[in-house]
C-alpha cells in the first residue's frame, strides 16, 4: 500500500513543515505567566489541608456536654471555612502535654452555618471520665483559644443518589451530633430528606440538645421527628419511650421498608442496634453506621491475642530520613505510640477508614480487628498498616510519612 | 509544630530527584535505582500512583482510573511494559486479561449501532466486516498503517532518535506520510466507510481530543498495541501497581518521600540545582525528572522565576491542555449477571461525532460520552458475592468547572452524576439506582486535588498533529531548558494514556543517566 492522503509530495511536505509549524506555534503564542488554576483553588477551599480556628464560644448543653463554636482565625491563612456535608466530622488537631494529637468530632452545626463572614463550626464534646483529651479540652478551650483543624472529613452524610429521601437516625449519647446537623439542615430548606430521629439517652439530663431538637421539629413537623428513649429506671419524661432502640421500636416509628438507616453512638450502641437492626432483614445499602472512634477495650474483640495484653513493646519509627525507639502498648494503637513519642504522625479518622495515617510496616506483627481495617486489597499485600487500628503483638519497625 | 518535626528534615544530597509518584515518576524512580543511582523520589499525596490507585467505601474498593493497560501483553509475547516491568525493573505482577477489546452502544436516535468488538487483528477486522460489509480492505489498510507506525518508532527507538533517513523513507514511506494527519483525514484517504469509521475510534475518549484534531500516530499506534498485546489490568487494581514499584524502588536504595510536595525547582546559570519541598527540606541535586507538567513547572516551580526563558511560557500557551474527567463509581448490591451487564468495557456515547461530542465537554451538563468499566467482569472477586463495581467516566474541559462555587459544587455534580446514571441505565436497560450500596463522584477538582495536576487535567497536551509524538521527539534538543531537568508522565514527548506516561519514565531516567555519565556522577 501506498498512502496518498493528499497527494504523495504535499504528504511528505507535510512531514517536513512539523517542526517548523511547532515552533511558529510557540513562537506565536503570549509569554504571559499562569497562575494557580482555578481547579486547584477550588480544591483548596473544598478540601484544605490544615484550617486554622478560634473558640468563639462554648456553650454548656448538660452537665458533662459542651459545645465549642469555632470561627476561622483572624490572625491566620484561614479566611473562610470549608464547605461540608451535614454527617462530617473535623479531625482536630491538640497539643497534649508537647505531644501532637488528632481527634475526630462531628460538626453539629449545620453546613449553612459555615458559609460567608461569620460563619462557624461546633463540636459538641462529652467529657469522659479520665479522658487524656477531654479532661485538656476541658481545662484549657477558653473562648480565643487557637485550634488547628483538618478540613471537613468523612462519609456519614445523606447521599441523594444512594439513600431513601426518609432518614431514620438512630442515636446515642453525644452520638447525637451528626444528626442535630443533619436536622438544622432540612429546617433551613438545604436538604428535602425528611429525619426521623430515635435518640437514646440513659436519663432525662443526659439528652443533649433536647430543647433544640424539640424546637426543630415544631418548626418543620412534616420533616423532623424526635423520639427520646430513655434506658434509666425512673423515667418522668413524658412523651419519651423507655428502655432501648429495639427493632419492635424502630418498626412502631420508622417506615422500615423505604428508609435509610444511620446510625451514630458509642461502641456499647452499636452493637446493641446492630442485632435489632439484623431482625429487619434491610439491604445493606440502607444501613450506614459512622465510625468508632478508637477502640475502648481492643482486649474484647476476638482474636485479640491475650497473653501479650499487658507487654510494651519496642516501635522503631523511621519518618523523614530519622529513625526513633518507642514504647508501644499492646493495648494501645501504634498511632498513639508515636503521638506519645511527639513524632506527630498524620492521622484523621482514627477509626481505620480513612487510611490517612498509612504506614509500611517493615518488621513485626500487629493485630488488626474484624471492623477496623480499612485497608486496600493491595496495601494488605505489600504490608502496609493503618496505625489508628493496628495494635502490636511483637516489637515492631515501621516507616510513616511525615505529618502535616 | 512538634519537636520531632525539624529533625525529620531531609538532608541529604541526592544524585536525581523525581517530583510526582504518578505512573512516569514511578518508572523514572525505578530505572534509576536500579542502575545504581542515588534517587529521592517526592509525592505530595501520601499514596504512589498518582491516577493509578484506588479507594475503599463501604465493603469496595474501587479503581481509580484504570480501563485497560496497554502493551503489556502474555508472558509468551511481552509488550513493552512488561518487558520494562520484568526485564529491566524485575517486578513481576498478577496482570489479568480482560475479557473484550469494548462493546459500542450509540444512543441518539437514529443511531443504531450496538457492537461488541474483540482484540486481535483478523478477529477485529472480521467483526468489523459482519458489522460493515465491504469494509475489509479499508480497514485492513487502517491497521497496516497503525503497524507500520509502531514499526517505525520501534526503529526510531532502536536507533535512539538518529535515524537513518534512506531507511525511514524505504521503510517506513507511510509512516512519514501519515504523520501529518488527524484520525479522520487518514480514515478518509485510505475510504473507511463512515459505519465502520465508529467502529475504529470508538477509543477516542482514551486520548481525549475530537478524531478531527487527534493524530494518526497517536490512536493507530494505541489501537494496534490492543489489538495485538490485548489489554491487561492489576489484579488489585493499579494501586497493586503503583506499590510495587514502590517496594522496589526501596529495595535497589531509592528514598521515597510522602506528603511532601516540591515548592521550588532551583536553578543557577541555566541547570538545576536542587529543590525545596513543602516540608521545608532544602534538597541539592543536579537532576530533576519532574512527573509535574511543563505547565506547572515553568509557571510555578522554577527559581529564580526570572530565568524561566520567553519561550517556555510561550510554549506552554501554545500547546493544547488536555481534558479532565468527571468519573461516576457505583458499588452494587447486585451482580452484573443479575443485571444483565456482560462486557468488561462499554463505550456509551450518543452519537460518532467527536467534534460536536467534544463541544459537550464544555457545558457543565451531562456529556453523551461515557466509557463504562464494569470491573467484576474482568476480575469476578473484586467486590463480595451478590455485589458488583462499575464506574463510569466522562470528559470535561475543566474551565466549565472554574465558576462552580465550593457551596454549589455538590449539588452540580451530583445534579450531573444522576443525569450520567439515568443515561446509563437507558443505555444498558439495567435498573443500577435501584442498586447503588456506595457511590463517589469524583470531577476535575477531584483530580487537581490528589495530584496536583495543571486544572486536575488527566490527561496531557492533546496530540494535534503538530504537537504529537513525531514532532515532540524532534524538537526534544529544542524543549529541554534547563541543563538536569526531564518531563516524564502524560504531559512529556510521549503524549499520555497509561502505558505512555508509564515508558515516558523510563526514557527520562535514561536520559539523565547518560548525563549523569557524561558528568562522571555515577558508574556504569
Amino acid at each position: 500500500m501506498k498512502l496518498r492522503v493528499r497527494g504523495h509530495i504535499r504528504d511528505l511536505l507535510g512531514f517536513k513543515g512539523l517542526v517548523p509549524k511547532r515552533k511558529k506555534r510557540f513562537a506565536k503564542s503570549p509569554a504571559r505567566a499562569v497562575g494557580v488554576d482555578p481547579m486547584n483553588k477550588l480544591a483548596r477551599r473544598l478540601h484544605p489541608a490544615a484550617q486554622h480556628l478560634v473558640v468563639a464560644e462554648i456553650k454548656d448543653e448538660t452537665k458533662t456536654t459542651k459545645t465549642f463554636k469555632l470561627v476561622a482565625d483572624p490572625d491566620s491563612a484561614t479566611k473562610e471555612l470549608a464547605c461540608f456535608r451535614a454527617g462530617q466530622y473535623l479531625s482536630l488537631r491538640v497539643e497534649v502535654a508537647g505531644a501532637r494529637v488528632t481527634r475526630p468530632y462531628s460538626i453539629s452545626s449545620a453546613p449553612f452555618e459555615a458559609l460567608d463572614a461569620g460563619g462557624f463550626y461546633e463540636v459538641t464534646v462529652r467529657e469522659r471520665q479520665g479522658g487524656f483529651l477531654t479532661t485538656h479540652i476541658w481545662e484549657n478551650w477558653k473562648v480565643g483559644s487557637k485550634v488547628g483543624s483538618s478540613g471537613p472529613c468523612g462519609f456519614f452524610y445523606h447521599e441523594p443518589l444512594r439513600d431513601a429521601g426518609k432518614i431514620v437516625g438512630l442515636a446515642g449519647g453525644s452520638g447525637i451530633t451528626p444528626f442535630r446537623s443533619m436536622a438544622r439542615e432540612i429546617v433551613h430548606g438545604e436538604s428535602d430528606a425528611e429525619l426521623l430521629l430515635l435518640y437514646g439517652s440513659s436519663d432525662q439530663d443526659d439528652i443533649v440538645f433536647q430543647r433544640e431538637l424539640g424546637e426543630l421539629e415544631q418548626k418543620a413537623p412534616d420533616k423532623i421527628k424526635v423520639v427520646h428513649v430513655l434506658s434509666c429506671k425512673d423515667v418522668s419524661m413524658e412523651g419519651c419511650e423507655r428502655g432501648f432502640i429495639t427493632a419492635d421500636l424502630i418498626k412502631q416509628y420508622a417506615d422500615v421498608d423505604d428508609s435509610s438507616f444511620f446510625v451514630c453512638g458509642p461502641q456499647a450502641m452499636y452493637e446493641f442496634v446492630e442485632k435489632e437492626l439484623a431482625t429487619l432483614d434491610l439491604p445493606r445499602r440502607r444501613v450506614r453506621r459512622e465510625l468508632f472512634g478508637e477502640l475502648e477495650d481492643v482486649t474484647r474483640l476476638p482474636g485479640f491475642p491475650q497473653e501479650v495484653a499487658e507487654r510494651t513493646f519496642q516501635l522503631k519509627a523511621n519518618i523523614g530520613e530519622v529513625t526513633v525507639d518507642v514504647p508501644a502498648k499492646a493495648t494501645e494503637p501504634v498511632l498513639v505510640a508515636m503521638e506519645r513519642a511527639n513524632l506527630a504522625p498524620p492521622s484523621e479518622c482514627r477509626s481505620g477508614e480513612c487510611g490517612f495515617c498509612r504506614a509500611l510496616l517493615v518488621a513485626g506483627d500487629v493485630y488488626i480487628g474484624p471492623e477496623g481495617d480499612g485497608r486496600r486489597a493491595a496495601d494488605k499485600q505489600f504490608g502496609y498498616i493503618h496505625p489508628c487500628m493496628s495494635y502490636p503483638v511483637t516489637d515492631l519497625e515501621i516507616t510513616i510519612p511525615r505529618g502535616m | 509544630m512538634a519537636a520531632g518535626a525539624t529533625q525529620q528534615q531531609l538532608e541529604k544530597a541526592y544524585d536525581c530527584v523525581v517530583v510526582g509518584a504518578g505512573n512516569g515518576g514511578l518508572a523514572a524512580a525505578a530505572q534509576l535505582a536500579v542502575q545504581g543511582a542515588d534517587v529521592l523520589l517526592l509525592e505530595r499525596h501520601n499514596l504512589p500512583g498518582g491516577f493509578a490507585t484506588s479507594f475503599k467505601r463501604g465493603r469496595f474498593e474501587f479503581e481509580a482510573s484504570l480501563h485497560q493497560f496497554c502493551d503489556v501483553g502474555p508472558p509468551t509475547d511481552k509488550g513493552g511494559v512488561r518487558q520494562f516491568l520484568e526485564d529491566d525493573l524485575g517486578i513481576y505482577l498478577d496482570w489479568v486479561e480482560v475479557p473484550e477489546a469494548f462493546r459500542m452502544i450509540l444512543t441518539d436516535p437514529g443511531e443504531d449501532m450496538d457492537v461488541t468488538i474483540p482484540y486481535g487483528v483478523e478477529e477485529f477486522i472480521d467483526a468489523v466486516e459482519k458489522e460493515v460489509p465491504g469494509s475489509r480492505e479499508s480497514v485492513t489498510k487502517y491497521v497496516d498503517l497503525s503497524r507500520e507506525v509502531i514499526d517505525a518508532l520501534t526503529y526510531l527507538g532502536e536507533t535512539r532518535g538518529n535515524p537513518d533517513k534512506k531507511v525511514l523513507t524505504k521503510k517506513y514511506g507511510n509512516f512519514l506520510k501519515c504523520c501529518p494527519y488527524t484520525a479522520d483525514e487518514v480514515a478518509e484517504a485510505l475510504g473507511v466507510p463512515e459505519r465502520a469509521r465508529k467502529i475504529l475510534h470508538a477509543q477516542w475518549s482514551y486520548i481525549g481530543p475530537p478524531t478531527s484534531r487527534l493524530n494518526f500516530t497517536i490512536y493507530g499506534a494505541m489501537l494496534y498495541k490492543f489489538l495485538v498485546t490485548s489489554a491487561y489490568i492489576p489484579k488489585q487494581r493499579s494501586h497493586e501497581f503503583s506499590l510495587a514499584l514502590d517496594a522496589r524502588i526501596r529495595e535497589k536504595g531509592g528514598h521515597i518521600e510522602y506528603n511532601t510536595s516540591v515548592e521550588e525547582i532551583l536553578t543557577k546559570n541555566g541547570r538545576v540545582v536542587g529543590v525545596v519541598t513543602s516540608k521545608g527540606d532544602r534538597i541539592a541535586t543536579n537532576h530533576v525528572i519532574s512527573n509535574a507538567s511543563p505547565t506547572l513547572v515553568y509557571n510555578n516551580l522554577i527559581r529564580p522565576k526570572a530565568d524561566v526563558p520567553e519561550t517556555a511560557l510561550r510554549s506552554c500557551n501554545a500547546r493544547v491542555n488536555g481534558v479532565s474527567a468527571m468519573v461516576v463509581y457505583l458499588g452494587l448490591d447486585a451482580t452484573f449477571e443479575e443485571l444483565g451487564i456482560n462486557e468488561y468495557s462499554y463505550f456509551v456515547y450518543g452519537n460518532m461525532d467527536t467534534t460536536k461530542l467534544y463541544e459537550g465537554f464544555k457545558v457543565l451538563e451531562a456529556t453523551k460520552v461515557q466509557a463504562v468499566m464494569c470491573l467484576n467482569n474482568a476480575l469476578p472477586d473484586c467486590s463480595p458475592p451478590g455485589t458488583a463495581v462499575l464506574s463510569t467516566t466522562t470528559l470535561y474541559q475543566p474551565g466549565v468547572w472554574e465558576d462552580v462555587s465550593p457551596r454549589d459544587y455538590v449539588k452540580v455534580k451530583n445534579r450531573i452524576a444522576a443525569d450520567l446514571i439515568s443515561d446509563l441505565e437507558q443505555a444498558l436497560d439495567a435498573p443500577l439506582s435501584e442498586h447503588v450500596e456506595e457511590i463517589e463522584v469524583a470531577t476535575p477538582q477531584t483530580y487537581a486535588r490528589y495530584t496536583g495536576s495543571y486544572n486536575g487535567i488527566i490527561y496531557g497536551y492533546e496530540p494535534e498533529p503538530w504537537d504529537s509524538l513525531i514532532p515532540r521527539m524532534m524538537m526534544m534538543g529544542d524543549d529541554k531548558l534547563f541543563e538536569g531537568l526531564e518531563f516524564c508522565g502524560g504531559f512529556a514527548f510521549r503524549c499520555h494514556g497509561y502505558s505512555s506516561a508509564f515508558m515516558s519514565g523510563q526514557t527520562a531516567a535514561l536520559l539523565t543517566l547518560r548525563d549523569m555519565m557524561e558528568e562522571g556522577r555515577v558508574a556504569q
